[in-house]
């Protein structure tokens, strides 16, 4: 009972200090009354800690960078909602013109850099290959489960319904699906959380330039390949073509690599290629390639990872992500011809197969254009409806289902209710249609309808739910009945509204669509209904498109991609214009209530996402009240005692250095934590080197080895002794880092972050001395909020 | 002086080809008969008088007078028309059968050896060569734009395929296969025990006692579906059976466990809300350390600034 208590206690004072978060930043002073009183709130746990952090912190005075300046660290039940949080690092995608690399760059070839070149073409196309094996992989296993699935329910079912018991159906039904689910969700819960949910939230933040931890390990990918089948055979309301987009992202980073640390092999391949930089490319190869095979889009895919990750581009990087995109997709055709037995027969392109729409019954006409921006309407509400649900869900689960054991059993619950509520639909729907030459119905049900006939509703539910979307876009005229159709639609929102955000890999694509689906098939139903003569043109299939891509465009909010990969996927261009409005409208409506699904899940996250554009209205910000100060800044000429203290300062956790001229304090350089490190390790000493002649020089493949998994600082072994040496740093900083003046404005600041993937920015005064550092959680956490600017709490973990 | 060249050349040469055009279809008699106009042009190409005389552009000429009798190298040979005479007799038979046979549909196993008699008329008449080496292909099936012949018997050729008549008739339509034979003898089985107890007035007796042949009927139809040995006669009775046995007769299964499905149905939605509740009760909730960041004073003076980092 005092347990409860607590907890009562504990998320009213969550609200009090969200009331405080929020207010307004208006000046400096605000921000420190805030400040008291987070201190005054916090309950007895968090004042011991407040004590002893800030002891820790009074004790160094320069520190810097990566924004975590820890001052005062406190106690909150601010989870995820407006928060940034640090351990998500930037990517050094800014190249470090050291010595070094100058060095490797003369003693390279032209026949070299040509050579790179062309490994770059290489390691697309092997990405494109690998991806669309994967979903070859995937969409067998998937196939051939479910279908296991699917035939055992089946049987038992048509048993049963003759011999009465079809309680003991259901319940069959419901335990395999959980026991499917089960398995999925233990490996992500236990092994690798990263893997969880559909993966483009991770997979836009690290394309806007955030380090994700383990977010492309080989281990991630296993994880994930094997919990999208089994959700997806354990009959959740989910899709397998968001985790497509994850997979192709991991095998873009480990081929890229030409090793894998957690396998301990290297292949002493594609060295050149290990740095943030090169890989960052390769993962916006790898997750156009996974569009590519999921959808069969190409160009879309390429498109995607244009919308996605657009700040760093060029055009040669199109073009082979292009190429990477294209074998992708071709290497899904081909080997699924192979599987289907009609080997070169190249005409599945991708998992999730809309169909052809071909006929002349689905050509569109003038007056259905303000039809089709109603149902855009429509969606945008609806996806806002999805959105706002499952953001409330979200941070109920944040809250209280964290523990892994929890979120099994959420899953396997989520899994048997989905069971539960499909078979009751199925058993109360009196629908039944008859049975079609073409046999489009994988398992049909006929349960209590009469011989030769089918249960309708079993056609939405007992499938998997790419065959659920294709049956509602190609069935003809009359398979379903309205009703069905719209228990179907509330049933399978509110469904995959609850799936959405499970501890199981799974996205959100097919779910959207299916939903669409049923309310566009409806539509278009009740508009043949009401029209003179509208049998002729309102057929269903069509509006069951529209209101598909409607759906997905209100939930998700992405644009330009989402439109071509429809068309793409619908092999129809035709429907360009169709589409284009209505996820225009859908994107114009859901933005207006809530932001995309992506976007609050990546918020939820406490990601510090840098968005196309500084918040507007923050011009009057200047670099001076954004950052971090003062700095932890390191002489040319450093002791490693000093070195390894800031380093090895646990409050502290910063990556860049400022380098600056001893007595005068100007800037001469900027070093990474990394690069001290791999110093550290090879004990690159000024004395050292005077006493040993003969000791190796270091050279940027010693930087390239212990990529990316540089050790931590406590790993690395200094004496006594050592830490009297001096280390120079000269030949290994980054002797241009970019500075800014402390007028620069806050948009100007930001417009160099996302061009340049800046990770740290120095400030300047006139006389060239470091004032501060801006790092991207500085520039993260202000955004537009109801009161103006608002500015985000940081924290830990 | 370079154009009259060319142009020269150019007259040899439509001249040859002209001569060319009527040297390869010369092999064939055709005795006045009537022919649609539309046809001329193109038979004035493909039909050319065994008399060894060219004067092809002169031809043309005439032939556009000559509209109530054609020159006897245009008009189709005595035999062929003895086939299209024949051709239409069955495709009338054939026609009138399928009419018949409309409803309930019995097309294959009444039709199929009228087909047969058709298609063999047709196959004279695309591939064989008659006597003296005569063929009628080119000269009944496309001569004009309509090919009419072809067109007619393309339709009811649609119409064979689409009723999947094939799998129901031997191969060289003299019989219906043994596995369609079967299967009319056990839909009579059927039948005959509906009828049986059908007089009596009491359905659910017949429920009962037809179940054992109607199952046997059933299961053979999905056995003769998985090998593909459908035709539409045995779809169409089996579904005119099937609507006798689940709407007339009403022997489909009664919806009858409502009560347990609905137990465990309320049971399964149940449990979600003991989950949610209980996490929400005994879950420790997670809690964030927060960081407030080092920052300059907002509005501090320069000079502040540079003194505290120096």
């Amino acid at each position: 009972m005092a347990n409860i208590t607590k907890k009562v206690s504990w998320s009213s004072r969550g609200d009090e200090s969200g009331g405080g978060e929020r207010t307004p930043l208006l000046n400096g002073s605000e921000e420190v009354r805030y400040t008291r009183q987070v201190g005054l709130l916090s309950g007895e746990g968090g004042m011991f800690h407040i004590g002893r952090l800030s002891t820790v912190d009074l004790e160094e005075d320069m520190t810097s960078d990566e924004s975590s300046q820890g001052h005062h660290v406190s106690m909150s039940s601010i989870d995820g909602v407006k928060v940034c949080v640090c351990v998500f690092q930037s990517l050094d995608y800014d190249n470090s013109e050291n010595q070094l690399f100058l060095e490797e760059e003369r003693r390279m070839s032209f026949l070299g850099f040509k050579c790179l070149e062309i490994s770059r073409w290489v390691i697309c196309g092997l990405i494109g290959f690998l991806t669309g094996l994967i979903a070859c992989c995937i969409d067998i296993a998937v196939e051939n489960l479910a279908g296991v699935k699917y035939y055992v329910v089946k049987q038992n079912i048509e048993k049963f319904t003759e011999v009465g018991g079809l309680s003991i159906s259901l319940i069959l039904w419901a335990v395999l699906n959980s026991a499917f689910v089960m398995v999925g969700a233990v490996i992500v819960a236990f092994f690798e959380p990263g893997a969880a949910g559909s993966g483009i939230p991770q997979i836009k933040c690290y394309l806007n330039g955030v380090k994700i931890p383990r977010v492309v390990r080989l281990k991630t990918l296993v994880v994930k390949v094997c919990g999208v089948i089994c959700s997806v055979a354990g009959g959740l309301a989910v899709g397998k073509e968001g985790p497509m987009i994850h997979s192709g992202a991991v095998v873009a980073a480990g081929v890229s690599q030409g090793r894998s640390t957690s396998l301990k092999k290297d292949f002493k391949i594609f060295e050149y290629f290990r740095r943030d930089t090169e890989k960052r490319d390769f993962v916006s190869a790898g997750a156009a390639a996974g569009v590519s095979a999921a959808f069969g889009a190409p160009v879309g895919g390429v498109l995607f990872s244009l919308e996605e990750g657009a700040s760093f581009w060029n055009q040669m990087l199109t073009w082979r992500i292009f190429f990477a995109s294209m074998i992708s997709t071709f290497t899904l055709n081909f080997f699924l011809s192979i599987y289907n037995n009609k080997p070169g027969d190249l005409s599945s392109p991708g998992l999730i197969n809309f169909g052809r729409f071909e006929s002349d019954s689905v050509a569109y006409n003038l007056y259905e254009i303000p039809l089709f921006i109603v149902m855009g309407a429509a969606g945008g509400l609806l996806g806002a409806l999805f959105n706002i649900l499952n953001y409330w869900l979200t941070i109920f689960r944040i809250r209280y289902v964290h523990r892994p054991c929890l979120q099994v059993m959420e899953a396997m619950l989520v899994a048997a209710v989905t069971a539960t509520v499909s078979f009751a639909m199925i058993y109360f729907s009196n629908d039944c249609q008859p049975l079609g030459p073409d046999q489009s119905e994988d398992y049909p049900l006929q349960l209590f309808c009469a011989d030769g006939e089918y249960n309708s509703m079993a056609t939405a539910f007992f499938n998997t739910p790419e065959r659920s979307v294709r049956s509602l876009f190609h069935n003809p005229p009359g398979s379903y009945n309205p009703l069905t159709l719209s228990l179907f639609t509330l049933t399978y929102f509110f469904l995959a509204c609850w799936t959405y955000g499970l501890t199981v890999s799974a996205g959100v694509f097919i779910p959207s669509l299916l939903i669409g689906a049923a309310w566009g098939r409806l539509f278009g139903i009740l508009l043949a209904a009401i029209t003179p003569n509208g049998s002729v043109w309102a057929v269903p299939g069509k509006y069951a498109l529209m209101g598909a891509a409607a759906q997905l465009g209100g939930i998700v909010r992405m644009t330009l991609s989402l439109t071509v990969i429809m068309v793409e996927a619908t092999g129809n261009v035709t429907y360009g214009l169709p589409i284009m409005l209505v996820l225009l409208t859908a994107k114009i409506v859901g933005d207006y209530f809530v932001e995309g699904l992506y976007d609050i899940h990546i918020k939820l996250q406490s990601v510090p996402f840098l968005h196309l554009e500084a918040p507007a209205t923050s011009h009057w910000l200047t670099a001076r009240e954004v950052m971090g100060a003062p700095v932890t800044c390191f002489n040319r000429i450093e002791k490693v005692g000093t070195i390894v203290d800031v380093l090895s300062n646990t409050s502290t956790n910063h990556n860049g250095f400022p380098v600056i001229v001893p007595v005068l304090g100007k800037i001469c350089g900027l070093i990474l934590r990394s690069q001290l490190i791999v110093l550290l390790k090879h004990k690159v000493f000024v004395e050292l080197a005077r006493s040993r002649l003969t000791q190796r020089k270091l050279q940027l493949k010693d930087f390239r080895d212990a990529y990316p998994r540089f050790p931590p600082i406590q790993s690395i072994h200094v004496s006594q002794d050592e830490r009297e040496c001096m280390m120079d740093l000269t030949e290994f900083m980054n002797p241009t880092p970019y500075t800014v003046p402390q007028e620069t404005s806050l948009p100007r600041v930001f417009k160099l972050f996302r061009a340049l993937g800046l990770r740290h920015l120095v400030v300047v005064d006139s006389e060239n001395r470091v004032v501060g550092l801006v790092t991207r959680k500085d520039l993260a956490r202000y955004h537009l909020g109801k009161h103006g600017l608002e500015e985000m709490q940081l924290a830990q973990t | 002086m370079f154009i009259v060249q060319v142009g020269a050349l150019l007259i040899a040469l439509t001249y040859y080809a002209n001569a060319q055009t009527s040297v390869v279809a010369v092999n064939t008699t055709i005795p006045g008969s009537e022919q649609s106009a539309s046809g001329l042009r193109q038979l004035a190409a493909a039909v050319v008088p065994q008399s060894s005389v060219f004067h092809p552009s002169l031809r043309s000429q005439f032939s556009l007078n000559l509209l109530s009798a054609f020159p006897e190298d245009l008009e189709v040979s005595n035999y062929c028309v003895a086939l299209l005479a024949i051709f239409g007799q069955r495709y009338s038979t054939y026609v009138n059968c399928l009419v018949s046979a409309a409803r309930p549909v019995k097309v294959c196993q009444n039709c199929y050896g009228t087909y047969g008699n058709l298609m063999e008329i047709y196959k004279n008449i695309s591939d064989q060569m008659g006597p003296g080496n005569v063929s009628c292909r080119d000269s009944l099936l496309r001569s004009d734009r309509l090919m009419l012949v072809f067109l007619l018997y393309s339709n009811l050729e649609d119409i064979w395929t689409a009723s999947e008549c094939n799998r129901c008739v031997s191969l060289r339509h003299h019989s219906l296969t043994n596995d369609t034979l079967y299967f009319m003898e056990t839909l009579n089985q059927s039948l005959s025990c509906f009828e049986k107890y059908q007089k009596q007035g009491n359905h659910s007796e017949l429920c009962t006692e037809c179940k054992a042949t109607y199952r046997g009927l059933n299961e053979l139809y999905s056995r003769m579906e998985k090998n593909h040995t459908l035709c539409i006669d045995i779809e169409d009775s089996m579904n005119m059976t099937r609507i006798l046995w689940s709407k007339d007769f009403n022997c489909s299964f009664p919806r009858a466990e409502t009560v347990p499905v609905i137990a465990v149905s309320s049971f399964m939605l149940f449990l979600p809300i003991i989950f949610y509740l209980s996490s929400f009760l005994h879950s420790e909730q997670k809690k964030r350390k927060l960081i407030h960041p080092k920052r300059a004073k907002s509005n501090p003076s320069f000079i502040n600034i540079q003194d505290k980092f120096s």
